[in-house]
């Protein structure tokens, strides 16, 4: 069956489609995590913040001036429902990874080890500018392209090659540590 | 790939690593949120279908009705004509000849008003004809 495109994902979702809407939740619920993960810094206020997007999304859709590039609109919501979230100091006090994700099969050590990781990654993606902790997510967490998140965020793919560069070469410093681990 | 720009492994920020379901019980409960806005939504698609067949019908209906009874009214009055095929029917128009024509049939009495007659003469017949 071919593929349906984003834009006529929008125009079924604006008729209320469920299943429409499901798709589009499913293509972009994983760099929405990101987007919102990089700005909240934490995985349940990230969580929250994606799924007030999405419905947010769906009251707005009319809004949605050119349906080809929700993402990027999508993208935009994420990252203003995630920094009001932020700004109204309403973050939980929790752990920066859901414990839920944590394998159970790891023995006590390996898990303190992970833990300690997270941590330390959070810590480091917090020191990044927003435009580098983004696009850096995108990349090596969400696997898009250069291409995909230029266009999505609207900036050159050369601009999102060179933050992509000095982002990791941020992070390879904050978590050097972990290197020969 | 340079290596100095060798990618840092974030994999442990995805939920989804360890807890192979984390993203469909998201996206359930993404749908489950936006439940009664797509509610709204395929309803007002819904209405506006309706609607949309409503005004039309409302425009639509009238004119063709209209349009239906002046064309029965059309060939009613059509049918009554033609089987009504009696002279008075048809009646042609008063012509000049038939000024130019005593009742009697004998002729023009016009023409035996002599050759020498004026247009004026002419009119002042005419006139007295259809008096």
């Amino acid at each position: 069956m071919k593929k349906r495109t984003d834009a006529e994902l929008v125009e079924q979702a604006k008729r209320g489609d469920r299943e429409a809407f499901g798709e589009l939740v499913r293509r972009y619920q994983g760099a929405a995590y990101a987007v919102a993960l990089g700005v909240t810094g934490h995985h349940e206020d990230a969580e929250d913040a994606v799924q007030d997007a999405f419905v947010t999304a769906l009251q707005r859709l009319e809004g949605c001036r050119n349906p080809a590039k929700f993402a990027g609109w999508l993208l935009a919501i994420v990252r203003n429902t995630a920094r009001n979230a932020v700004r109204r100091e309403t973050l939980r006090a929790a752990e920066p990874i859901p414990a839920e994700t944590a394998a159970t099969q790891r023995g006590p050590e390996a898990e303190a080890e992970l833990s300690e990781l997270r941590r330390d990654l959070a810590s480091a993606l917090a020191k990044l500018p927003s435009v580098q902790r983004e696009v850096v997510l995108l990349y090596d967490l969400e696997g898009w392209k250069h291409d995909e998140i230029a266009e999505r965020l609207g900036v050159p793919a050369g601009t999102v090659r060179s933050h992509l560069h000095f982002a990791r070469k941020t992070l390879r410093a904050e978590l050097a540590k972990w290197k020969d681990r | 790939m340079d290596r100095k720009d060798r990618r840092p492994d974030l994999s442990v920020l995805d939920p989804g690593r360890a807890d192979p379901g984390y993203w469909g019980r998201r996206r359930t409960a993404v749908l489950a949120a936006a439940a009664s806005e797509l509610a709204a939504r395929r309803e007002w698609a819904r209405s506006s279908v309706t609607a949309v067949l409503s005004a039309w019908s409302r425009r639509l209906i009238p004119a063709a009705l209209a349009t239906a009874a002046a064309a029965a009214a059309l060939v009613l009055w059509e049918t009554r004509v033609g089987s009504d095929a009696g002279a008075d029917a048809f009646a042609p128009p008063l012509a000049l000849e038939d000024l130019l024509i005593d009742e009697s049939g004998d002729g023009y009495s016009w023409a035996g008003q002599g050759a020498a007659a004026s247009p004026v003469a002419f009119m002042a017949f005419v006139e007295g004809q259809g008096r």
